[in-house]
C-alpha cells in the first residue's frame, strides 16, 4: 500500500512540475478508524471513518499555493496540481522562502510507532474494552446518581511525502484513544470529572484506569466552594503542565512566532527565561511517542531538540522555511494534522524532564495554596498573560487537600511562571505531544467568587 | 444526487437499519492568508463525499466515502447498517426516530459566487486589506490577514421521506495585528463573516478590517493587564453573546438529557434567571453566518426560545432528542462536513434587548468594569462551570470609564449567573464566530445588548 502511495505522489509531483512548478511536494495521508461511544453507561453508537487525500504544494519562483482534495482519484488530484500552480502563480513572493527540504543522507530508527493489534481490532474486542472502562467507573460511585460517558477509538494510517529535491517517504502508524466522563449528583450538588489515555499501541490504555480514576476524581469535587483569592502558590498536575507550560510555552518558542515578533518570548537564545529547576528537550525519536515519527511533514529528518537546560533558551522550533530564514539548522518540527494543510510548527514529543516526588509530595510541601487539577485556558501568546480557570482544583492547606474549588481563576504572567517553578516532580505521563510531571509555582494570583 | 441518496438509504433499510440518513456534500474553500505583505498561504480544496448513519432500536452508527458511484455508496451503506445491527444488542434504552417529512430545494441567491471572482481580485484584496493594517501606524510590527470563502452543495435524505437540497455561501476575512512600543507588545484581531458570495466582502465594515484591528493593538500598548478581583461587570454586545453561548446555550443542547450531562436537566419550564431576560437561537435570520433553512439532517429550522421572562422553555434539537424526549422538533442538528454526524448546535445566538440606555447603565455602576469582545470560552455543562475572556475593557469608577484593561477572564456557574444580570441595555449587536464541540467546528453568531453582571470574579494578575 505505501509503495502505491509513493508512486501516487511521484506522479502528482511530476505533473506539478510539468505544468511549471519550480518545485513541488506531494503528502498523501490515509486512515481508518473506528470508534465506539458510551452513553449514559450504555454503548450507543458505533462508527468508521476511511479517509484518503492528497495535499499539493507548488513552488514557482519564490511563490507558493496550495490545493488538497478529499480522493485520491487521478481526476481529483490533477485537479489539486492545476489550482496549486494557478495560486502561487497569484501570490505575492515570498523573499525569504529559500527550498523545500532536500533528502537526508539517513533516517533515524523509531521504534513502537505502529500496533498490528491497533490495526486489527475487531469490534467485539473493542466492545469489551470500553465494557472494562465503564465497569470500572461504576464502582466507585454506586450509591450516588451517575451518568458515564466513554469513547474509545483506534486508528491506523499512511502517509508519503515526495518532494521534487527527491524526497520519497512513507509511514505506518497507529493510535488509540479511551476517555471517560462522570457525572455525579448528591443532595443537590452535582459535578463531574473526567480522564484520558492515548497510546500508539493498545497495551499503552488501561480501560479500568481510566474509568476508575475519572470516577475518583469526580466524587473528590463534591462539594466545591470558593475561596479567599490572594497570592499563593499554585500546585499543577501534569495534565495542567501539559496545557500552561506544554502548549503555552512550546507555542512561544516556535521559530515562526518569534520571527514576526508575535511571541511573548524575543531575541532570548542563551538568556536565563526560566527557573534553572526546568529542562525542556523536544524529542521526535522517543519510542512508542504520540508525537514520534522518522520525518516531519515536509519530510524533513526527525531529531532530539534541547529546548530549556536549566532555564537557559538554547533553541526555537523550526520547519525548513524558518530554519532557512534564521540560517540555523532545521528541528523537524514541520507539523500538518492531515493531508488538508500546509505544514505549520508544533512539537513532536515536548517532554519536561522530572526530578523528584509525586503530586502528594508536591502537595505535602504547600502550607496553603492551590492544586490545579485541570485547565482549558492558555496565555496570550504576544503578552504572556495568563488567566486561566480552574476547570477543576482543590483549595491545600497544610500540605492536604481541603476541597474542590469553583469558580476560581489563576493569573500571571507567563514570563513569571517559568521562573517560579520551585518544584518538578518524577511523575511524568504522556499526553498526546506532551510528557510532564507535576509542578509547582510559587505564587500566582488566585481570584475566586 | 437525489437517486445516490435513495440509493443509499435502500441498501441501509435492506440490511436490517429501522432508520437511515444520508449527508452528500460537495464542498468548495479557498483560503489566502498574507503577513507582512507576502502571502504565506493560498489553499484551494475540494471537500466530496456522503456520510452515512443507520439506527436500530436505539444503537447508530456512522460511517463515510468519497467512492460517489451507487456500488460505493451501497457497499458504505450495508456496512453501516451491519455496524448498527451488532451495537443494538448492547444498548441500554429502547426508541425510535421519528420527526416531519420535507422536500425542499433551497438554493442560494448571490451577486457574485465565489468561483466567478478571479484569484487575482481575491488576493488584491487580502493585500489591501494587510497594506491597510501595517500602514495605519509605525508602532504595527506584523500583520496577518487571512480571507475564506466555502461553497457548500449538500443534500439530506433519510427513511423517513425527507430530502433536502441546500446551499451555503461563507465569506469570512480575519485581520490580526501585533503592535509594538518599548517593551510593550499587543496584539489584536478583528473579523467579518457573513452568508452570502463575495459582494458581502465590498462593504464598508468588511474593507475597513485591518484599520479596525490595528486601531485596537495601538489602543492595547496603553492598556494594563486587570488585576484579580470578584467586582460588576457590564458586558459589551459581542461578550454578552459569548456569555449566553457558554454560560447557557451549550447547556441547553439537548443530546445533554438522555446523557444526564447538564446541571438544566430538572430545569426545563422552571424559573432560571430574572423575568426581563430573555436568550435566543435563531437561525432564520437572514444573512448571518449562522443562519440555514433546513439542519443537517433536513429538519426545517425556526426561531428557538431557550429562556422566555426567566423561564427555560425550549432546548435545541436533533430528531434523536426530540424523539426521546418527545418534545417538538427544532432543527438544531449540525455537522461539520459530511465526516461527521450531526448533533444538537446553537445557529446565532443572543440575549434580546432590554429597557436601560447604555450610558445609563454605565453611570448606574459604582465601581466595576466594562468588558468588550472576545477572545475565547469555554463550558462544562455536567459541572455547571464555564468561563470567557474579553478581548480588552475599561476600568469604571464612579459610573465613568477609565483606565483599558486586556484579556480579562471571567469564571461562573450556570445556575448562578443569570441571577447576577440585573440590567440589560437596549441596544443590539452580533458577531461572527466558530464554536467547537466534540472536535466538529461550525460557524455561528453571538451578540445581545450591553449587559451588567453583578459580583463575578474577574480573573488577572
Amino acid at each position: 500500500m505505501a509503495q502505491r502511495f509513493v508512486e501516487l505522489a511521484e506522479k502528482a509531483v511530476k505533473a506539478a512540475e510539468r505544468l511549471g512548478a519550480n518545485q513541488a511536494e506531494a503528502y498523501i495521508g490515509t486512515s481508518r478508524s473506528f470508534g465506539i461511544d458510551v452513553e449514559n453507561g450504555s454503548i450507543k453508537s458505533a462508527s468508521e471513518r476511511r479517509d484518503a487525500g492528497c495535499g499539493v504544494r507548488c513552488v514557482v519562483g519564490k511563490s507558493i499555493g496550495f490545493a488538497y482534495v478529499t480522493t485520491l482519484n487521478d481526476d481529483d488530484i490533477d485537479e489539486a496540481v492545476r489550482k496549486s500552480i494557478a495560486l502561487a502563480k497569484a501570490s505575492i513572493q515570498d523573499p525569504d522562502f529559500v527550498s523545500l527540504p532536500s533528502p537526508e543522507a539517513s533516517y533515524p530508527i523509531v521504534r513502537g510507532l505502529f500496533d498490528k493489534a491497533v490495526e486489527g481490532l475487531s469490534p467485539d474486542d473493542a466492545a469489551e474494552m470500553i465494557v472494562r472502562c465503564v465497569d470500572a467507573a461504576k464502582e466507585p460511585i454506586t450509591k450516588r446518581r451517575n451518568s458515564i460517558q466513554a469513547e474509545l477509538s483506534v486508528s491506523s494510517g499512511t502517509k508519503a511525502i515526495v518532494n521534487s529535491l527527491g524526497v520519497s517517504q512513507s509511514a505506518k502508524t497507529t493510535s488509540a484513544l479511551i476517555d471517560s466522563y462522570i457525572t455525579i449528583k448528591e443532595n443537590g450538588d452535582q459535578t463531574s470529572s473526567s480522564e484520558y489515555q492515548v497510546s500508539r499501541e493498545l497495551k499503552g490504555i488501561d480501560p479500568e484506569w481510566v474509568g476508575r480514576t475519572a470516577s475518583e476524581n469526580a466524587l473528590r469535587n463534591l462539594g466545591s466552594k470558593t475561596i479567599e483569592g490572594g497570592e499563593m502558590p499554585v500546585v499543577m498536575t501534569p495534565l495542567a503542565v501539559a496545557t500552561v507550560i506544554g502548549s503555552g510555552f512550546a507555542g512561544a518558542i516556535n521559530a515562526e512566532e518569534v520571527q514576526y515578533g508575535r511571541s511573548y518570548i524575543s531575541d532570548a537564545i542563551g538568556s536565563q527565561i526560566a527557573s534553572e529547576r526546568l529542562h525542556i528537550v523536544d524529542d521526535g525519536l522517543l519510542k512508542g511517542g504520540v508525537g514520534s515519527r522518522v520525518f516531519d511533514a515536509e519530510g524533513a529528518r526527525s531529531q532530539r531538540t534541547e529546548v530549556l537546560k536549566e532555564g537557559v533558551l538554547r533553541s526555537l522550533l523550526h520547519s525548513s522555511y524558518t530554519a532557512n530564514k534564521d540560517k540555523v539548522s532545521n528541528t523537524g518540527n514541520a507539523y500538518r494534522p492531515s493531508y488538508a494543510g500546509t505544514p505549520m510548527i508544533a512539537t513532536s514529543n515536548f517532554m519536561i524532564m522530572p526530578d523528584r516526588g509525586t503530586l502528594d509530595n508536591l502537595v505535602s510541601e504547600v502550607k496553603k495554596g492551590v492544586l490545579c487539577m485541570n485547565t482549558g485556558d492558555r496565555p496570550n501568546m504576544t503578552t504572556g498573560d495568563l488567566s486561566a480557570m480552574l476547570m477543576e482544583g482543590f483549595y491545600i492547606e497544610n500540605g492536604e487537600l481541603r476541597h474542590g474549588l469553583k469558580s476560581t481563576l489563576i493569573g500571571i504572567n507567563m514570563r513569571d511562571l517559568l521562573k517560579r517553578v520551585s518544584r518538578v516532580g518524577a511523575d511524568t505521563r504522556a499526553t498526546a505531544s506532551m510528557v510532564t510531571p507535576s509542578i509547582v509555582i510559587e505564587s500566582a494570583k488566585i481570584t475566586s467568587g | 444526487m437525489e437517486s445516490l441518496a435513495q440509493v443509499a438509504i435502500d441498501a441501509a433499510k435492506k440490511a436490517g437499519a429501522a432508520f437511515a440518513d444520508v449527508r452528500i456534500e460537495n464542498t468548495v474553500t479557498t483560503i489566502i492568508e498574507m503577513s507582512d505583505g507576502v502571502t504565506k498561504r493560498s489553499m484551494a480544496s475540494r471537500l466530496k463525499g456522503a456520510g452515512i448513519r443507520a439506527f436500530i432500536d436505539g444503537a447508530w452508527a456512522f460511517g463515510q466515502t468519497a467512492d460517489l458511484t451507487p456500488r460505493g455508496v451501497r457497499s458504505t451503506a450495508a456496512s453501516v447498517a451491519k455496524m448498527a445491527l451488532a451495537t443494538h444488542n448492547r444498548i441500554a434504552e429502547r426508541f425510535d426516530i421519528n420527526g416531519p417529512v420535507f422536500k425542499d430545494e433551497v438554493r442560494m441567491k448571490v451577486k457574485r459566487p465565489f468561483e466567478d471572482v478571479p484569484i487575482d481580485e481575491k488576493i488584491g484584496f487580502v493585500k489591501m486589506i494587510d497594506d491597510q493594517a501595517r500602514g495605519f501606524d509605525k508602532r504595527i510590527v506584523n500583520t496577518r490577514t487571512t480571507y475564506g470563502d466555502m461553497w457548500t452543495e449538500l443534500y439530506i435524505a433519510n427513511s423517513l421521506g425527507t430530502m433536502v437540497y441546500i446551499e451555503n455561501s461563507l465569506p469570512r476575512i480575519s485581520s490580526t495585528v501585533t503592535a509594538k512600543d518599548g517593551g510593550s507588545r499587543q496584539r489584536a484581531f478583528k473579523s467579518v463573516g457573513v452568508k452570502g458570495g463575495f459582494e458581502e466582502m465590498e462593504t464598508k465594515r468588511a474593507q475597513t478590517v485591518g484599520e479596525t484591528s490595528s486601531r485596537l493593538a495601538i489602543g492595547l500598548l496603553s492598556s494594563v493587564a486587570a488585576k484579580g478581583a470578584v467586582t460588576d461587570v457590564i458586558m459589551d454586545p459581542v461578550l454578552n453573546g459569548v456569555m449566553v453561548h457558554e454560560a447557557f446555550g451549550h447547556a441547553c443542547e439537548a443530546d445533554n438529557w438522555p446523557a444526564h450531562s447538564t446541571v438544566l436537566e430538572d430545569k426545563v419550564g422552571k424559573v432560571v434567571g430574572p423575568e426581563h431576560l430573555n436568550l435566543s437561537d435563531d437561525p432564520t435570520l437572514p444573512s448571518l453566518r449562522g443562519s440555514f433553512a433546513y439542519d443537517w439532517e433536513g429538519t426545517k429550522t425556526r426561531k428557538r426560545h431557550l429562556v422566555k421572562k426567566g423561564v427555560l422553555t425550549e432546548l435545541l434539537h436533533s430528531l434523536e432528542s426530540s424523539s426521546r424526549l418527545s418534545m417538538e422538533p427544532n432543527g438544531a442538528a449540525r455537522a461539520q462536513s459530511f465526516m461527521h454526524e450531526p448533533i444538537p448546535r446553537m445557529s446565532n445566538t443572543f440575549m434580546e434587548p432590554g429597557d436601560w440606555g447604555v450610558d445609563e447603565l454605565i453611570s448606574d455602576t459604582h465601581e466595576g468594569v466594562l468588558l468588550c469582545e472576545f477572545n475565547y470560552g469555554y463550558t462544562e455543562p455536567a459541572k455547571g462551570q464555564f468561563m470567557f475572556q474579553a478581548s480588552y475593557g475599561y476600568l469604571i469608577k464612579n459610573g465613568e470609564t477609565g483606565q483599558m484593561v486586556r484579556d480579562v477572564s471571567i469564571a461562573g456557574q450556570i445556575l448562578e449567573v443569570l441571577a447576577k444580570i440585573d440590567a440589560v441595555a437596549k441596544d443590539f449587536q452580533m458577531d461572527a464566530g466558530t464554536c467547537g464541540k466534540g472536535a466538529q467546528m461550525v460557524p455561528d453568531m453571538s451578540g445581545g445588548p450591553h449587559a451588567r453582571i453583578r459580583a463575578v470574579p474577574v480573573g488577572g494578575m
